[in-house]
């Protein structure tokens, strides 16, 4: 099998939630108690039980028109993820088939750093069970050949589940359909991500989007050049006092000949 | 181990168990960091029941560790943090004597300025990982994302410091320096010793009468 890309296109999404049911179901996540905060969109976030969650968003455009605006927010399944670079467990991995990101959570030890590391600010920690949670791409699912959840329930076609040269030829083949500012979104950041969105509009008008995210600066000092360089420091430490001992010698007391212990300080 | 007849006091017991509360605390933060950073190290976690036991003692040492830290700077910065001219500059330009010949090391106070130097880091990087391990611990909230996304990076750094500044630290306090290790066992070293590393405390010391030198009953006088 080759690479495989989830695709939503949010010109054709109606935001009726079927894929965020879905995900609830095929991954027995309980329904957590929502409130009338003023709009559709429940909850407001992610949270540990919910992998994802549609966007809603009254859009008035330059001309004065309200529109809507939905967007479907879950793991991005990057190519070059920063959350399994910095994973130190082994909880999060690559999944080899797909180059989806995968999570085994009886390796999960709830360190968090994966929450710090994401620039999509996906993985949600529950602090009742101490670990970290995030959409796997249904991949009990996907592992025997079937689609994943949210793409099955899914009633209009603006979720597709396929290989990725497909998707992508898909996806540019929908651009050009609707024109404006519409543009492919994920394939242009943290070496391509494995969810990938055809926006009806620019990037900058969907809220809380992230326009250019990629894996933290902070993670490529920590885990590239400081990592490495506490083993050569401490290395260098060692060789470096052996070295002195074997060259200089230690610094030892001069000897007295009234003292009636040895020079050494014991014996 | 028994003290001989001459010997002199050179710490407290205070400042022993002070000083091993913050040595044990940081090499077990060190051990049970290694198993988590370094995936080839994971096998330590072996004897705490896996990753998730090193994660918890790790956490937890961390408090010890923070009260031992604030005791020993509370103890220490009056003598070992604050550096005393121009003899700890005459001392910092010969290296104090420790890396090439010098015939006569400048003379300083109980503590030379590279165990001032080694005393200020501990103090400096231990804060560091005191405070960066806490937002790691305790997060999300308290500080923006962009934020605490450095709290990873700087708390290596300050392993990187600590971690090679501690084996300076066993070389100088052991085979570096013979006669120094009694001082944190029991506490008494040699005359010859405080002579040859701390001449001018021992004639503080002599001056002020606060030394206190162990007399054994049983042996002849010298």
């Amino acid at each position: 099998m080759s690479e495989m890309i989830k695709l939503y296109d949010d010109s054709k999404c109606t935001a009726c939630r079927g894929c965020q049911l879905a995900c609830k179901q095929w991954n027995e996540l309980k329904a957590g108690q929502t409130e009338n905060r003023g709009t559709y969109q429940n909850p407001p976030t992610l949270q540990p039980n919910t992998y994802m969650i549609i966007h809603y968003q009254d859009y008035v455009t330059s001309e004065g028109d309200v529109k809507w605006l939905f967007r479907k927010e879950a793991c991005m399944h990057c190519t070059n993820a920063a959350c399994v670079t910095v994973c130190p467990s082994g909880a999060l991995y690559y999944n080899k088939e797909f180059g989806t990101v995968g999570m085994d959570r009886t390796k999960c030890i709830g360190c968090k750093e994966c929450v710090a590391a994401c620039p999509f600010e996906i993985p949600k920690y529950d602090s009742k069970t101490s670990k970290v949670y995030k959409c796997d791409m249904c991949e009990s699912r996907i592992t025997n050949n079937m689609e994943p959840a949210c793409v099955k329930s899914c009633p209009t076609g603006a979720l597709k589940w396929g290989e990725k040269d497909k998707m992508l030829a898909l996806a540019q083949k929908r651009v050009e359909e609707i024109g404006g500012n519409a543009a492919v979104y994920g394939d242009q950041f943290v070496n391509g991500t494995h969810f990938m969105y055809v926006l009806k509009e620019g990037k900058d008008v969907y809220a809380d989007i992230h326009e250019n995210p990629k894996v933290p600066l902070s993670v490529f000092i920590w885990k590239d050049l400081l990592k490495p360089l506490s083993l050569l420091g401490a290395g260098g430490v060692i060789g470096g006092s052996l070295l002195h001992y074997i060259l200089h010698g230690p610094k030892r007391p001069d000897p007295e000949p009234g003292d009636d212990v040895k020079t050494e300080g014991r014996e | 181990m028994k003290p001989k007849n001459g010997m002199i006091k050179a710490t407290s017991g205070y400042e022993r168990f002070v000083h091993w509360m913050l040595a044990i605390s940081c090499l077990l933060l060190c051990y049970t960091g290694l198993g988590m950073m370094f995936e080839s190290l994971n096998f330590l976690g072996v004897i705490m029941g896996g990753l998730k036991g090193l994660k918890i003692v790790h956490n937890f040492t961390a408090i010890i560790f923070t009260v031992a830290l604030i005791l020993a700077i509370k103890m220490w910065w009056k003598e070992a943090g604050i550096f005393v001219f121009p003899e700890d500059w005459e001392w910092i330009k010969a290296a104090g004597g420790y890396l090439w010949h010098v015939d006569h090391v400048a003379e300083v106070g109980k503590y030379n300025p590279g165990q001032k130097a080694f005393f200020l880091t501990v103090a400096l990087f231990g804060a560091l990982m005191v405070v960066t391990g806490f937002f790691m611990w305790l997060q999300p909230g308290f500080v923006p994302m962009e934020v605490l996304r450095w709290m990873y990076p700087l708390h290596v750094l300050g392993f990187v410091v600590i971690f090679a500044f501690f084996f300076i630290h066993l070389y100088l306090g052991t085979i570096g320096s013979p006669g120094s290790l009694p001082a944190m066992t029991g506490g008494w070293v040699t005359r010859a010793w405080l002579k040859k590393q701390h001449p001018k405390w021992l004639k503080e010391m002599e001056h002020e009468g606060k030394l206190i030198v162990y007399k054994d009953e049983n042996s002849k006088k010298v």
